[in-house]
């Protein structure tokens, strides 16, 4: 825990961060604000957290925003942070990290996918991965409606009714 | 929300029965003969779609052994007899099961596994996964169940044999039959049916 507390102060000074917790052992989350996130990436990159473990997107449509989550993980001393930024949800961009972490770029796809976040500077973000000729809003953000998708696309059976319990009958 | 469900009723899939035509008028004598022996030596091909291929594994091996009934798994498609669709089949799996199906050598039968080839199951409001499979692919037997038990799948496939003896597992003649009607709702889900692969590029 002492290491911990090293972690959290060394991040702190150097970064400066919004906001910083402890989400639970061995995991930090700190928010950013959007300029900061890639001298953070490289900073913390250089520091050992060297692994990209996830990058993905958390729609809070109540507040108008879409929050980008870069998950990192540290091999020698284990410790995973959350490095976390909002950004705007009507016109959803941000700044590629192709050239901290190379292995973003198919993150980066798969958010615009299923958000619809256009990451500038990575050539392929707008190239489909999973779902193949996709004809709607993207399917992760919380405006679209799964069911409505699905009956409009793919006919359900439609069953007979037999029998209808009568009111107070135990069904 | 109303207007989105009137305008979805219009263009609806035109439902003509298909599993109630009767495409058993040609059988011949040696047609006939064949069936009895295509029923005592089943090669269902080894493709998963789903969760529901977890069962397979108990059904082949020791326990309950499906060799005994005569059937075995086959590594391709050319050389398979029955196509399983185990569990949830999602657009993206489903243009593949259509390569697969169509490159099949008659006679070739589908069995439908699980509720989510009848009516979507758990996913009945996923937008990634189809809800009715016999719209897409003609099925000539559903096992139900989430999932259904080995015992299931055994009984499902001996009364598949059944069928296959009596000659009333006639889906790919419906395919070939109503080949319009088949396409026309694959491409009413999907778009376009395209393998792409951009890995092989």
């Amino acid at each position: 825990m002492n290491s911990m507390n090293n972690i959290v102060e060394n991040i702190k000074s150097e970064l400066n961060p919004e906001n910083i917790e402890i989400v639970k052992k061995n995991q930090i989350a700190i928010d950013l604000k959007n300029e900061e996130v890639h001298t953070a990436l490289s900073y913390l990159k250089s520091q050992g957290w060297r692994q990209l473990t996830l990058l993905t997107c958390v729609d809070w449509i109540k507040e108008n925003k879409f929050q980008l989550v870069y998950i990192l993980m540290n091999w020698d001393n284990s410790v995973t942070v959350q490095v976390r930024t909002k950004i705007d949800r009507n016109n959803p961009k941000f700044k590629t990290i192709i050239n901290i972490y190379p292995g973003a770029e198919m993150y980066e796809r798969d958010v615009h996918e299923f958000f619809g976040v256009s990451f500038e500077g990575n050539p392929n973000h707008e190239k489909e991965l999973f779902l193949e000729l996709w004809d709607d809003i993207p399917p992760l953000r919380k405006d679209f409606d799964p069911l409505a998708y699905s009956k409009k696309k793919f006919d359900v059976r439609e069953y007979k009714v037999d029998f209808i319990p009568k009111e107070g009958e135990a069904e | 929300m109303a207007l989105e469900n009137e305008k979805f009723n219009e263009d609806k899939i035109n439902e003509i029965d298909v599993n109630e035509l009767d495409c058993r008028d040609t059988l011949t004598f040696w047609e006939k003969f064949g069936n009895i022996f295509r029923s005592k030596s089943i090669w269902m091909l080894h493709y998963c779609t789903g969760c529901g291929a977890m069962e397979l594994p108990p059904t082949m091996t020791s326990r309950f052994d499906m060799e005994r009934i005569g059937m075995a798994p086959m590594a391709t498609p050319r050389q398979a007899d029955v196509l399983l669709i185990t569990g949830y089949l999602s657009v993206k799996t489903l243009r593949r099961i259509i390569y697969t199906y169509e490159q099949m050598q008659n006679p070739k039968y589908v069995v439908g596994f699980g509720s989510c080839t009848l009516n979507g199951g758990v996913y009945y409001d996923s937008y990634a996964v189809i809800s009715r499979l016999d719209y897409y692919l003609p099925v000539d037997l559903y096992i139900a169940g989430c999932m259904p038990r080995p015992e299931a799948v055994m009984s499902g496939f001996k009364k598949l044999m059944n069928m296959i003896k009596k000659g009333e597992a006639l889906g790919w003649k419906r395919y070939q039959k109503y080949y319009d009607w088949y396409k026309k709702n694959q491409v009413r889900a999907l778009g376009e049916v395209y393998v792409k692969d951009e890995f092989h590029e």
